[in-house]
């Protein structure tokens, strides 16, 4: 059982799809019943793989050795006569970069199945397009071949495309379209990047079973490993026997590149007059980042997620941003770690400027869900700030914050929803005195909107207070970002305490109003069903902005590993 | 050389674990209980923060001493690096214990009566057990970190309490403002902890304390060396951020001790309920600030520390004027916090940790003293609203002459006065004596300029004297305005004293504004409170760090105290008559005081609009910054966005010329080629005329041609 676990995890969603997808019309009610049981089941398996996880596994984030409940059988493997062979892997695995992604996409695409319980219209397509969505995000996170990652980062886009284009509100296909295409575009600049990379890395152990250095895969020891890439080194293996791969756990490691291929650190190869290596950063790190999204490729957030539904705007902002995040860990920043550094100042940059802009956009908003998107902005930000750093801390609190964002603004969006559901309206200004109406809403929107604006207690505070200390220590520690940026990105702080008391201030506080009388009759507070998804979610955003060791103590490790491998480079 | 792990080692087992976590856990229980009661939350809170006074008693009593006891252990670890948590119950943290734990009783026994007829009262209550929580875990705690934590939930109760009725617009207004206004001090607070992180690896002020101890200054940079697991380390930042560290610490005090320039959200947190303004914003919470400083004293420089005392004595001044003119008496009292938190903090500046602490303990008495009388005052003045009959409580304008019907709220009011004012034989003399001793010193040592500050602290105790005597005459004295301005005239037999539940607080912080209740009647150096507080535990700033020796700098105040505190009794008498004279009944302002409009004389604007400071935050930085978010979303949405949705829309235009381009050239192209081949085909066929003998004969003709070709 747990040999497959991650297999399992991703595989039970996609079996519901296909249910879903043939269980004829008339058992339409049991779709969502399906959903929920599927994603239920995902979320067991994923606590389960969480508890198993051995926090004590040490080691360079570009070894296997770090990694736990790996599945690996070649896919399958193409011979390109003299340009060697071509060998793409079904590799699964998990370490502390993306253990705590798991958990979260885990919780969040359950969360998000609840709240598709009132979905009222093509009722089969959008279940089965949610399932297909669900196993391709839980792919995403543990796949660790390239070409695996690739294909469930791009299968992501069309059930995405469609649940906005079909479900979404009023205008959903220029929403849906925006989206697309603009992932699209990062989805090619990734695309460059990989074939370049799978012309430049080779896997070791099937290059040495090829070429008869050893017996077979398995009997590969690291002294032998080491002796193939010796030997590739010294140009000794023949071209035929050489066998490109898509490991990205071994693209981490400089030693599996071939020398003076196009992007080993040795290569003189230039692309528009720069280093082929920063450029090919540049290109993961714009990828990504639009995935995240950064300034200035966020402008497709708000709008898609303003235009989607509920529900997937949950899953939009709790899980699909992470991928930008985690995506340039485990790639860009591995990969290329000498890039990294190189560009880390502007990294840095960008992250405080993302931060305040965010904040300050924000701050106009006249609709809330906009206003929950532009702070999805501005608080990614402390994701690339805490990236830019290298340090511990700071990447530590970028992948803490990624995690308590996911829980906090789908907190967020669930309570957008709530109102929308009831007024079909989310303009800020039709609101006012709400805390009379709907007194248990507003506790619970305060929550939120207090855990988003990093009050201590919540989660959101651990991620931003260790991005915080990482990029202040960064300047003397590794020299990556001066010592001015986390100072002057404090003034974020500022502005989301201004824009989310605003609010609370205008909608809930003062006396009750709203703007259209009619809606007034469809006021009612909380149901048992939103109780459910808020209950559990409060629950953990306060747990982990208590214990904060509990996440930590699972990502701190492979954290190390990870900027190790930095400070390698830089010297 | 010291390894940083030793210093943070968790100690072993110590049953003082439990008595602390009883004193968070009976407070955040009525947070999380009282919620569910009705009418009976007041009693049950009430007896849960007994119970957590009893204990701090006990503790006080039993962890009495001079170095303090201390509890440490790990929250979680990071990287190597250990963020841990540890509490110090020195003399200092058990004097705060015990203060607030019994401020806060004596406020839900006053808030008892004072909320008895507010329906949310369970949720007035359940926000106090929060900010007892709250408050606690500052005075407890001994890690910056978590300083910070409950700093800022501190702050989240203060939010939450001054926008306790927030159907009225003003309350949720002024919450906010407190809460933004404290957040940017955070940020300050936040950068002092990255600073000190990146210098110490921690932020436990134990191991700070001892690695300042450790630290240099070599060639202007600061240095520290130690051992963090096994492995030497040595920290290099720039002298500079030394007395960064120092002044990003004390930003946060300014936002939480309302300090000159971000004092303008205490006047307006008076939209709390009184009982909260007496609790929060004058006793406890606003002297977290005061308290946070003399945790980190340690770590202020020369530089820092005269910013404090230049910042306080501003604020101190600035707040005594625009206390000279105000109608609320609430606002009264709120900007004399406010110039006395001025006064404690430039007590941290000079040096003087020792009276600044002092003067936080008796101030923290005789203002919630006062707040509690106006809040009897308010109360029984809010029994008198009727239907046809609203004006404003809280407005001093409406009042006069209450002697006879409020007396013993009167004799409360005037005990704490006198201790505001500083006469001797109240408390406030003692600790005020002690802030003016060591400014005179410290001016001294300092010369030129540094008398100014010295002269600022002085005209601040004219001022004193004056605005709280001026409130006494206005509110007790005189006749009573309020049936004249009302028109019901039979309105004033109807006040009444307040009952049992609401004087029984004001007189015990009346008695306890009395300076023998601390042990002493003119000097402050022989009262047991300022003792147990005078050597902090390790916490003197470095003399290397520090420009003016401490010990030189109290030897020299010596020898001026007797006519120092001639000269500033003789301010504070001069300030009192000067009010007595000019409010006395029958005088010419006392007279006209209920037909006084806002000011329109500059010069009282100056201080009726404290210094216009208000005005200029909103109508200019505020504006800024809102104007900027608006450009900022126009250039979101039209530039940014319009640029991208150019780009598409150019897609667009090029994927519709390369489909007119493939319809008609490369399509044309194609037909043009069917159209040929069509045409050729059509003349090929016109030579296929199914005739034998035209065959015959072209092939004759073609064979004659071959045999041509290869002829030649």
């Amino acid at each position: 059982m747990t040999e497959h676990l991650l297999s399992y995890i991703i595989f039970i969603p996609l079996l519901a799809s296909l249910v879903v997808a043939l269980l004829p019309k008339r058992l339409a009610d049991s779709y969502r019943l399906i959903a929920i049981v599927a994603l239920g089941l995902s979320l067991v398996l994923s606590v389960v793989g969480v508890s198993l996880f051995d926090s004590d596994v040490t080691g360079l984030t570009n070894s296997e050795a770090s990694l736990q409940m790996i599945e690996k059988v070649e896919w399958f493997s193409i011979n390109l006569g003299s340009l060697g062979r071509f060998s793409v892997d079904y590799f699964l695995g998990v370490d502390g970069l993306n253990v705590s992604m798991l958990l979260l996409a885990a919780i969040v695409l359950f969360i998000g199945a609840i709240s598709s319980w009132n979905i009222k219209n093509k009722r089969k397509g959008y279940f089965s397009l949610y399932l297909l969505l669900s196993s391709s995000v839980l792919g995403c996170f543990v796949a660790l071949d390239f070409f695996l990652f690739y294909l469930f980062f791009e299968f992501m886009l069309l059930p995405m495309y469609f649940l906005i284009g079909i479900w979404g509100g009023p205008r959903k296909e220029y929403a849906a379209i925006k989206f697309f295409l603009y992932t699209l575009v990062g989805s090619i600049l990734i695309l460059i990047v990989m074939i370049g990379l799978y012309n430049s890395v080779y896997d070791p152990i099937k290059t040495g079973a090829e070429a008869g250095i050893f017996e077979s895969i398995s009997s590969a020891t690291s002294d032998q490993i080491s002796e193939v890439q010796t030997q590739v080194k010294l140009g000794n293996v023949s071209s035929e026997n050489i066998v490109k791969s898509f490991n990205m756990i071994s693209m981490a490691n400089e030693d599996n590149y071939l020398p003076d291929s196009f992007l080993s650190k040795s290569s003189a190869a230039q692309v528009f007059g720069q280093s082929a290596r920063w450029m090919a950063f540049l290109a993961l790190l714009i990828g990504f980042a639009i995935k995240l999204p950064a300034f200035p490729f966020h402008t497709w957030l708000p709008d898609a997620h303003v235009e989607a539904p509920t529900p997937i705007s949950v899953v939009l902002a709790g899980i699909l941003l992470k991928i930008g995040g985690y995506g340039m860990i485990r790639t860009a920043f591995s990969f290329f770690p000498d890039s990294a550094y190189h560009y880390s100042w502007l990294i840095g940059f960008f992250g405080m400027f993302s931060i305040i802009y965010g904040a300050l956009n924000a701050l106009a908003q006249k609709d809330i869900k906009k206003l929950i998107a532009y702070s999805s902005v501005s608080h990614m930000g402390f994701v690339l700030l805490g990236l830019a750093a290298l340090t511990v801390e700071g990447v530590s609190g970028a992948i803490y914050q990624m995690f308590s964002h996911g829980l906090i603004s789908a907190t967020l969006f669930l309570v957008a929803g709530v109102l929308y559901d009831r007024t079909q309206n989310r303009l800020i200004e039709n609101y006012g005195g709400l805390a009379h109406q709907l007194p248990k809403y507003t506790v619970v929107v305060s929550i939120a909107f207090f855990a988003s604006l990093g009050l201590p207690g919540f989660s959101g505070f651990i991620g931003e207070l260790m991005v915080f200390l990482g990029a202040f220590k960064s300047a003397s520690f590794i020299g990556a970002i001066p010592m001015w940026m986390p100072v002057v990105a404090t003034l974020g702080l500022v502005l989301s305490a201004g824009y989310y008391l605003w609010t609370l201030q205008r909608m809930f506080f003062g006396k009750y109003w709203v703007k259209d009388a009619a809606r007034h009759d469809n006021l009612k507070d909380l149901t048992l069903r939103e109780y459910l998804m808020f209950v559990p979610l409060i629950a953990m955003i306060i747990w982990f902005g208590i214990f904060p060791g509990t996440l930590l103590d699972l990502i701190s490790n492979s954290v190390e590993g990870f900027t190790q491998l930095m400070v390698q480079a830089v010297k | 050389m010291i390894e940083l792990k030793d210093l943070l080692a968790p100690n072993a087992f110590d049953p003082l674990i439990y008595w602390i976590l009883a004193l968070f856990a009976f407070p955040l229980l009525s947070f999380f209980t009282t919620g569910l009661l009705k009418d009976k939350a007041s009693v049950w809170s009430s007896l849960l923060l007994g119970i957590n006074t009893c204990i701090s008693g006990y503790i006080a009593v039993t962890y009495w001493g001079e170095m303090g006891t201390s509890l440490k252990g790990t929250w979680f670890e990071i990287g190597g690096t250990v963020f841990n948590y540890s509490f110090l119950l020195d003399n200092a943290a058990l004097i705060m214990l015990v203060i607030v734990n019994f401020i806060s009783l004596l406020v839900h026994i006053f808030s008892a009566e004072y909320m008895r007829h507010d329906k949310a009262k369970p949720r007035y209550y359940a926000f106090l057990g929060l900010f007892t929580f709250s408050m606690l875990g500052i005075v407890l705690f001994h890690n910056l970190l978590f300083i910070f934590i409950f700093w800022e939930l501190v702050g989240l109760s203060s939010y939450l309490l001054i926008g306790f009725w927030f159907e009225k617009k003003s309350a949720s207004l002024a919450a906010n403002k407190a809460f933004i206004m404290n957040r940017i001090g955070d940020l300050g607070f936040l950068t002092g902890l990255m600073i000190l992180y990146t210098q110490f690896e921690t932020l436990d002020l134990g191991a700070i304390e001892f690695m300042m101890g450790e630290s240099q200054i070599e060639d202007g940079n600061w240095v520290v060396t130690y051992f963090s697991n096994g492995k030497e380390v040595i920290h290099v930042l720039d002298g500079r951020w030394l007395s960064a560290a120092g002044i990003a610490l004390f930003c946060g005090a300014v936002g939480k001790s309302a300090q000159f320039p971000l004092q303008i959200w205490l006047p307006d947190a008076m939209e709390g309920p009184t009982p909260v303004s007496a609790l929060i914003h004058a006793a406890t919470m606003v002297a977290a600030g005061v308290f946070m400083l003399s945790r980190v004293f340690v770590l202020l420089d020369a530089q820092a520390l005269e910013v404090i005392a230049i910042v306080g004595a501003i604020t101190a001044l600035m707040a005594a004027v625009a206390a000279l003119s105000q109608f609320d008496i609430k606002k009264v009292l709120a900007y004399s916090t406010v110039s006395q938190l001025g006064y404690m903090v430039l007590a941290m500046g000079v040096g003087a940790y020792d009276a600044g602490l002092f003067h936080l303990f008796t101030h923290a008495f005789f203002k919630a003293g006062l707040f509690l009388s106006a809040g009897i005052i308010i109360h029984q003045l809010h029994g008198l609203e009727s239907e046809g009959v609203k004006f404003n409580t809280q407005d001093m304008r409406v009042m006069g002459g209450l002697k006879q019907h409020l007396p013993i709220t009167f004799a409360c009011f005037v005990i704490c006065s006198l201790s505001l004012a500083g006469l001797p034989g109240f408390s406030g003399f003692l600790s005020k004596e002690a802030i003016l001793i060591n400014t005179h010193a410290w001016s001294v040592e300092k010369g030129g300029g540094y008398y100014l500050i010295e002269l600022m602290a002085f005209a601040t105790v004219i001022l004193t004297a004056f605005y709280i005597m001026r409130a006494v005459m206005l509110v007790f004295t005189g006749k009573f305005r309020l049936p004249e301005l009302t028109g019901v005239s039979d309105i004033a037999g109807k006040l009444k004293e307040g009952n049992r539940t609401l004087l029984i607080p004001v007189v015990i912080l009346a008695l306890l504004s009395l300076s023998f209740a601390f042990g002493s009647t003119f000097d402050a150096e022989t009262s047991w409170l300022h003792k147990a507080v005078e050597t902090p535990s390790g916490a003197m700033v470095p003399t290397k760090y520090a420009a003016v020796g401490q010990a030189e700098m109290l030897e020299s105040a010596g020898a001026d105290h007797i006519w120092l505190a001639v000269v500033s009794i003789g301010l504070a008498l001069a300030g009192i008559i000067a009010a007595l004279l000019i409010y006395k009944p029958g005088a010419k302002l006392a007279e006209a005081f209920d037909s006084k409009r806002e000011p329109v004389s500059p010069l009282v604007q100056v201080s009726f609009y404290h210094w216009y400071q208000d005005v200029l935050y909103t109508k200019v930085i505020l504006k800024f910054i809102l104007t900027q978010s608006k450009m900022l979303a126009w250039f979101d949405e039209k530039i940014l966005d319009g640029c991208v949705n150019l780009l598409a829309r150019t897609q667009v235009v090029v994927a519709h010329l390369t489909g007119m381009f493939d319809r008609y050239i490369i399509d044309g192209f194609v037909h043009l080629t069917a159209f040929t081949s069509g045409k050729v085909g059509q003349l090929t066929r016109s030579i296929q005329t199914g005739n034998v003998q035209t065959y015959i004969l072209s092939a004759i003709a073609m064979l004659i041609m071959l045999l041509l070709w290869f002829a030649f």
